[in-house]
């Protein structure tokens, strides 16, 4: 039968580096074709190998242990059985070819691939059982493999990767596609691991650290040094026996095998020797341990002779006799350090056995143990399972990858054996504690090159505003009845502006709360660009008179304020840095928004038209000591009611009405150009743009007396807030905000100066950089804007035209409501502008806003839309590099003077 | 009488011997001894008087008769070995000073040019010469790779007899041939071994705590070293150490 079986497999010899490359060269070959073979092919060939290996379990062992002189034949049979029928019953229904994994609806795949060529490193310790394991493995993932036995074992070990190949091979796999080394060699080895694609190496560390310098991706894993504590509470027959078991098995030569074992308690300890005494454990008498640890250890190093010797023969070396029966040596020692001998992993029933006190002197040992000889292995504890918080502290403490409970370690730390979910593997990786790439128990998941297909997808958009919003004219007090009547609040607060106040604004307010016997008092101290002391101010006395509903009554200061004064008085600990802090995607912040609401519902009631705030997440608030404005933004600071009522703003002076206005009308046009725009925000865009080019400059010239036109700017305004509250903004409110911070023009103003030339820049069909946003194709602003021209009965036959016509018609509106045409027109001085200018841009450039806008700015673009806005288009003077140097420099000397 | 206790050997080897020769030593090779080795002793020597050790400097290197001979300074004096001979109630008290002029070498990093350490072992474990079977020389190879890249000046025989306390009253570390770059706890391996076949167990124990203690490496690691050193040792040394020395060798890591 054997002179058959190897004549069926006439291969070269490997026993030079020339014919190992030769070979190599063949391999390649071999796992091209083999990586083209279907899953169902593989699963073929993957059971007729592990079934060879199975049929096969018997002659390996024997073959192993006359070969090694080491373990026992009985114990091998097991390894070889468990590597090949465990292995092949783990993964037999595992996908490891094309495509394993897929989610159409979020638009992802992923597909196995095979590395490549194994090469795999095999130890004398389990010479059969780690070769079947790793040719297995390597055959499931569709992956060449390359042996490299130790010169001690290489014939069982070249013997067991013949009987998985054969078996293959007659299962329709290519030749070649397992391959060894016949004259193993150090020189051969490092050869090997230099060719081939990824290293899998079990053994000593000698060799795990040569494959993980090799430069090639290495698996390799580390020794153990596992100590066994048995709690007190531990069954303490099922411990004992445990631990002669797995300590014995094949001779202690497992990794995970148990090398020490420390009883918890005088009492645990003396039950535990009694125990050890009646299942075949030898206690050596001081004298003996004083010859074991001569015999199997020499200068700090394993002897080599012990290892996979039974009891009686180590005793024998040693120089004195054990009685018949006798399956582990146990030395009762004191010592954790390595320079106690039995503190090593021993690979043999050689046991070290200490003393504890307590569970956590108990621990305090292990830990050292597998500091010095077993980091990121293995641990074991015998405990009683209700033991909770001891057993949380074990597995806390061990540095080891695998803690296995109430289990013998060998058996247990293998896997599947004794717990089922831990992964069956000959291959225990040791993670960055044993200097390992690996904590796991290695599988085929570590030979597998995983590829996702990730299709493009676009991001779930929203359409968010508050759960109230009431229009038409008179509908405040209707709405206000709510208050009363459904939502029985009994305690108002109302922020508002000092002019207000006193042009009775804010009385009708007062008057229908009186009239639902809701008291009310009223903070009227707001200012313009509100400060946070105010601010703080005003929730101060929100605090002291615990209103149920907040009421912002006025403009965006006013509302903003509101805004800020709510969320100190629902989280007086709230932290403004953190909540101004720039995102990218509202929905991916860092900062959670802390949650509103849940002392008082607000409403908001806009008198002008407007900033939108009734309808937006937003508020600006400015740190009045430093100077520094907080943009905060969340859907938290959407108001819960908002009433437009075009009541409360028929007496707008005409310098607000342009001022807010326009406004309106760049918060409409950004929200549409915006990268984030949708149907649902377009639609109300659109309606603002529209109505605001028609309604302002009437609303402007004629205020009071037409009344229609004031309606449509009301409605324009808390239209456009709805669009932007989701769509965003873009880079001309980004510019507006620094300009309204350094140079004290208003925020409408500061707009409105800026608007066309950033819808020049946007409408770049190929612009430096474009938005990075999943929705936002190509640059398409250029369209979008002629869109919403058409909508506004803009003429023009191309895009173009519409467009140069839209410019025409904003610059139009503008002189109708007097904006001046440039920065430079409203006084702004030539040195201060410049002198700020590379601080303003930087600023804006990282303004919350400027995230939404089509086209991403450059720093440098944003200074040069600054210069044109300042100067005019085309009147930029030819040596405005030589101004700008000049009026920083001196910005800086005047500083200098003031210091 | 002076004369002849200058002519007297300082010692002698398989292919050389030294002689004093007034104020000078000279290290004299037979003329099997191959040219390259005699001048890259040579060098190595000169490499390691750059540093601000004390060790004679190499003065010739000069041919007579096909045999080649190193001339260099001689150092007035007698050898850590002679003193611990006339004094052996205070041998824990040179191995001390010993192990402090180790640590001292082991202070200076390597010039570059010093030949490496860890070539010098390849090649011996890869000698046909080597008695070892193909398992336990897989064994050393392996290891031997996993020790970590040092550059520490090695002196490679650090040892009472290569020790001379100066008439100057300074210490001069003498006979530089396997001088290296590489690790110290490889030299500390030497050294416990030389110490262990010459003077036994129990000074090899007290040296090895105490180097390991001042160097502050962990006697574990220098005990790495130790089979390596030994497979180095059989290349040249009696049937009797060989049989010492072969005990060492088996060993295995840890799996």
């Amino acid at each position: 039968m054997a002179r058959k079986r190897k004549a069926t497999v006439a291969t070269q010899v490997i026993d030079s580096v020339d014919a190992l490359e030769a070979k190599m060269v063949e391999m390649r070959k071999a796992q091209a074709e083999f990586a083209q073979f279907s899953q169902e092919q593989v699963d073929r060939i993957f059971e007729a190998a592990a079934a060879a290996a199975a049929r096969q379990r018997i002659p390996l062992a024997v073959d192993a242990v006359k070969e090694t002189g080491m373990g026992i034949a009985e114990d091998k049979v097991i390894k070889n059985h468990y590597a090949s029928e465990y292995i092949y019953n783990k993964y037999k229904d595992e996908k490891t070819c094309g495509v394993i994994e897929e989610d159409t609806a979020l638009g992802y795949k992923r597909v196995a691939e095979p590395l490549g060529i194994i090469g795999a490193v095999i130890p004398t310790t389990n010479p059969t059982s780690t070769a079947i394991f790793k040719t297995l493995i390597c055959l499931k993932t569709r992956n060449a493999i390359i042996i490299s036995p130790h010169p001690r074992a290489k014939d069982c070990t070249i013997e067991a990767a013949r009987v998985v190949y054969e078996a293959a091979v007659a299962a329709g796999a290519p030749k070649n596609i397992v391959a060894w080394i016949d004259q193993p060699s150090l020189e051969l080895t490092n050869a090997l691991m230099k060719n081939v694609d990824t290293i899998l190496a079990t053994g000593g560390p000698g060799m795990v650290t040569s494959a993980y310098s090799s430069g090639r991706p290495a698996i390799g894993v580390g020794p153990g040094n596992v100590p066994a504590i048995i709690d007190e509470t531990a069954d303490i027959k099922m411990a004992v026996s445990s631990i002669v078991l797995s300590k014995t098995f094949d001779n202690g030569m497992i990794c995970a095998s148990e090398q020490s074992v420390t009883p918890v308690g005088e009492e645990t300890y003396i039950a535990v020797k009694e125990e050890f005494k009646k299942r075949g454990g030898y206690f050596l008498t001081p004298e003996e341990i004083d010859k074991v640890r001569k015999t199997i250890v020499v200068n700090g190093n394993l002897n080599a002779k012990i290892v996979g010797q039974s009891a009686k023969t180590i005793a024998n070396m040693a120089g004195f006799d054990v009685p018949d029966g006798t399956k582990i040596l146990i030395g009762e020692v004191e010592s954790v350090d390595p320079s106690e001998e039995f503190a090593h992993e021993k690979l043999s029933p050689v046991l070290a056995m200490y003393k504890a006190d307590t569970f956590e002197e108990a621990i305090s040992k292990a830990e050292r143990l597998v500091e010095d000889g077993g980091y990121g292995h293995t641990s074991s504890l015998f405990i009683d399972p209700a033991q909770k918080d001891r057993l949380a502290k074990f597995y806390d403490a061990m540095k080891t990858c695998r803690v296995v409970i109430n289990s013998p370690s060998s058996q247990g730390g293998i896997g599947d054996l004794y717990n089922f979910y831990l992964t069956p593997s000959l291959t225990l990786g040791c993670g960055s504690w044993g200097r390992n790439s690996v904590s796991a128990n290695v599988g085929v998941k570590q030979l597998l090159n995983i590829k996702t297909v990730a299709e493009r997808r676009e991001n779930m958009l929203w359409f968010r505003v508050p759960e109230k919003v009431y229009f038409k004219q008179g509908c405040m007090p209707i709405a206000l009845d709510e208050l009363g009547t459904e939502m029985h609040k009994k305690r108002a607060f109302i922020v508002t502006d000092e002019f207000l106040f006193k042009n009775g604004y804010v009385a009708p307010v007062q008057e229908k709360l009186d009239q639902m016997g809701i008291v009310h008092t009223t903070f009227f101290q707001v200012q313009p660009d509100p400060t946070l002391g105010s601010a703080k101010q005003g929730a101060k006395e929100m605090r002291a008179f615990e209103p149920d509903v907040i009421i912002a009554l006025g403009g965006g200061s006013a509302m903003d304020a509101a805004k800020i004064m709510w969320v100190l008085y629902e989280h007086p600990d709230a932290d403004f840095q953190d909540m101004a802090m720039r995102f990218m995607d509202i929905r991916k912040r860092i900062y959670q928004f802390p949650k509103m609401g849940t002392k008082a519902y607000f409403v908001a009631i806009p008198t002008t038209a407007g900033t939108g705030s009734e309808m937006t997440p937003f508020a600006v608030i400015t740190d009045e000591s430093t100077g520094i404005k907080y943009p905060l933004a969340d859907y938290q600071l959407l108001p819960n009611m908002a009433i437009v009522d075009v009541d409360n703003m028929m007496n707008q002076p005409p310098g607000l009405t342009a001022a807010s206005g326009i406004d309106v009308l760049t918060h409409a046009i950004e929200a549409y150009a915006s990268m984030m725009a949708s149907p649902y925000t377009d639609g109300p865009a659109m309606i603002a743009t529209k109505d605001t080019l028609e309604s302002l400059p009437a609303a402007f010239e004629e205020g009071a007396k037409n009344l229609n036109a004031r309606k449509k700017m009301a409605n324009a305004s808390c239209l456009a807030g709805m669009a932007f509250a989701n769509a965003f903004l873009g880079v001309c409110h980004s510019m507006a905000h620094k300009l309204g911070a350094f140079h004290h023009l208003p925020h409408g103003v500061a707009n409105a100066v800026l608007l066309v030339e950033v819808m020049k820049f946007n409408a770049a069909s190929n612009p430096t950089k474009m938005g990075t946003f999943p929705q936002y194709e190509y640059p398409h602003t250029l369209q979008r804007y002629a869109d919403l021209g058409r909508f506004c009965g803009i003429p023009g036959s191309t895009n173009q035209e519409v467009f140069d016509n839209f410019i025409k018609r904003i610059e139009e509106l503008k002189e109708r409501i007097g904006i001046k045409n440039t920065i430079q027109a409203y006084g702004i001085s030539e040195q201060d502008f410049l002198a700020h200018l590379d601080e303003m841009t930087m600023l804006a450039f990282d303004d919350q806003c400027t995230g939404a806008n089509p086209r991403y700015p450059l720093m440098s673009e944003i200074k040069h839309m600054y210069l044109v806005a300042y100067y005019g288009e085309g009147n930029i003077p030819a040596d405005i590099d030589e101004r700008i140097r000049q009026a920083m420099e001196k910005q800086d000397a005047e500083t200098h003077e003031e210091e | 009488m002076a004369e002849n206790e200058e002519k007297r050997p300082l010692a002698e080897h398989e292919h050389k011997k030294v002689v004093r020769d007034g104020d000078a030593v000279l290290k004299q090779f037979d003329s099997t001894y191959p040219k390259a080795n005699v001048f890259n002793e040579a060098l190595n020597q000169v490499r390691v008087e750059e540093t601000d050790l004390n060790l004679p400097h190499v003065r010739d290197v000069r041919q007579h008769d096909g045999e080649w001979t190193i001339v260099m300074d001689y150092i007035p004096g007698k050898t850590m070995a002679e003193k611990m001979e006339e004094d052996p109630e205070h041998a824990e008290d040179y191995i001390r000073q010993l192990v402090e002029l180790q640590c001292e070498v082991h202070d200076h990093e390597a010039p570059d040019l010093l030949p490496s350490l860890r070539e010098k072992m390849r090649r011996k474990l890869a000698s046909g010469e080597l008695p070892v079977d193909p398992s336990e020389r897989y064994e050393l190879q392996s290891r031997l790779d996993s020790m970590p890249r040092h550059k520490k000046l090695i002196h490679g025989d650090f040892e009472p007899r290569n020790i001379i306390y100066g008439e100057d009253g300074k210490m001069y570390i003498i006979d530089w041939s396997h001088a290296s770059r590489g690790n110290a706890s490889a030299d500390a391996a030497k050294t416990y071994m030389v110490l262990m076949l010459q003077h036994g167990k129990d000074l090899a124990d007290f040296y090895l705590n105490e180097f390991s203690q001042e160097a502050e490496i962990p006697k574990q690691l220098i005990q790495r070293w130790t089979p390596l050193m030994a497979a180095s040792h059989l290349l040249r040394t009696n049937e009797r150490h060989k049989e010492f020395l072969m005990g060492w060798l088996d060993v295995m890591e840890g799996q």
